[in-house]
């Protein structure tokens, strides 16, 4: 049984701009490169962290009201910027860390994702960057 | 240069806007959410030339 609970509700800034209201599912992955040091005489893989190579996938409504996701993004894409994610809303802190991506490129954007009906999402992933975690208020 | 806040996505519209080093400026100007605070005109723009109320000599006819 958990012993806290977690209401997903992070908050999400795209290049200090706070995108929260339109965004419903974040996943920061923490990751690095995985190097292969097995030799001679070892009996089971070995392996060594390499490069960082984090990435941050955004789901988010689409608009293209002012302000709002598209005038968000489309002055973004193939360039770098800085993304934080962090789990709620408040000052930063121990518990309620600011996972910070800095200098992340966000390669693709998906302009047109319409489905008759529904209303229009998209998904994007920021990928590299520097990662830090600030807990400081 | 300073900047105002547009939008209420990056703070309190009409208060001036600090950016962090690491914001990409150009993405905020472009998408509207902020402004600059005074337009100072562009340097390299001179000013406007006065014109002389004198003639110059036609040079079509100084080469005859």
């Amino acid at each position: 049984m958990p012993t806290s609970t977690y209401l997903s509700n992070p908050v999400v800034t795209v290049n200090s701009i706070d995108l929260s209201d339109q965004c419903t599912a974040a996943t920061f992955t923490q990751r690095y490169d995985q190097l292969e040091s097995t030799a001679f005489g070892d009996t089971a893989r070995k392996y060594v962290a390499g490069l960082g190579n984090h990435e941050i996938t955004l789901s988010f409504y689409m608009s293209y009201a002012t302000s709002e996701t598209f005038a968000t993004l489309e002055n973004i894409v193939g360039g770098t910027v800085t993304v934080i994610v962090k789990p709620a809303v408040g000052a930063d802190s121990a518990t309620n860390p600011g996972f910070t991506l800095t200098g992340t490129l966000l390669p693709e954007l998906p302009v047109i994702n319409a489905t008759m009906g529904e209303l229009s999402t998209i998904d994007v992933t920021f990928v590299g960057g520097v990662y830090s975690k600030d807990v400081t208020p | 240069m300073k900047y105002r806040i547009v939008s209420p996505r990056v703070g309190t519209p009409g208060e001036i806007y600090e950016p962090e080093i690491w914001v990409n400026l150009g993405a905020l100007l472009d998408g509207g959410f902020i402004e600059p605070v005074d337009k100072k005109p562009a340097p390299d723009k001179p000013a406007k030339a006065k014109v002389s109320k004198k003639a110059a000599p036609d040079a079509t006819s100084a080469q005859e």
